[in-house]
């Protein structure tokens, strides 16, 4: 039988206690491991529609339920297992929308596709 | 004002998912999909300053680590990860590593501003599905 509660504080009998604001702020909105060459496509995910190839080393992240506005947090990583291992960078947000995250991957200071992207979001549901 | 006495939390229709109602009230999220199942903040050298489900580390040489889950991840690639290195230096990167990771290792480089591998206190989180 389904249910629901409403609480503001959750709290264990050892582990101490949280207000539930943290669980409903501080949970990730969604998260993504994705192959980021060829045809991208979703290794896993979480609230997660679709990805977007948008263009060499570019994507997007599509989101099942939106975000309230384009401002939240987005990490973003690579791997690091290629022959230019310390040269690579990430970046995201720039291009963020309600609907959707966006990311970066460089290698040598150049845009570059990679075997495996990772982003995380978090920030407020709409 | 309300608080719930508890230890564990168990979905009714299925276990593991709880769903959580979203700030903008129109959406729900998951709670266990949303949780960090682990987190880590450790020193240049292996040990935790603090984290959550490791349990030991292994440094592998400059700027190459490892970390054990105390509980793993259900795969290897279920689960995203994020990190930030811990220094004054600017342009330092920390990425995943895909030869040492697994479903219970989680694993990362350092590097500094000029590429090269090196020591530094980092942060890391993940996501994913437990196993």
């Amino acid at each position: 039988m389904a249910g629901k509660i409403v609480a503001d504080t959750l709290e264990h009998s050892t582990a101490g206690s949280v207000d539930t604001q943290f669980v409903v702020n501080g949970s990730a909105k969604s998260w993504a491991n994705f192959t980021g060459t060829g045809t991208i496509a979703l290794t896993d995910s979480f609230n997660v529609a679709s990805l977007s190839d948008e263009g060499t080393g570019e994507y997007e992240t599509n989101f099942t339920n939106s975000m309230s506005n384009g401002d939240f947090a987005i990490h973003v990583t690579s791997d690091a297992n290629t022959s230019n291992d310390g040269f690579n960078r990430t970046a995201g947000g720039s291009n963020n929308t309600t609907a959707k995250g966006h990311a970066r991957h460089y290698e040598s200071g150049s845009i570059t596709d990679t075997s495996l992207m990772i982003t995380t979001v978090h920030g407020d549901l709409a | 004002m309300s608080t719930i006495l508890v230890n564990t939390l168990t979905g009714t229709g299925t276990a593991g998912s709880i769903a959580v109602t979203g700030e903008g009230n129109s959406t729900t999220t998951n709670l266990q999909q949303g949780l960090a199942k682990a987190w880590l903040s450790a020193t240049s050298t292996v040990s935790f300053y603090d984290s959550f489900n490791f349990s030991s580390g292994t440094d592998h040489g400059t700027g190459d680590y490892s970390y054990s889950l105390t509980n793993a991840y259900a795969t290897r690639t279920g689960y995203s990860q994020a990190g930030a290195v811990y220094t004054s230096a600017g342009g330092s990167t920390i990425t995943r590593n895909s030869s040492r990771d697994a479903a219970g290792t989680v694993a990362m480089e350092v590097t500094n501003a000029a590429g090269t591998a090196a020591d530094a206190s980092k942060n890391v989180m993940t996501h994913g599905d437990l196993a």
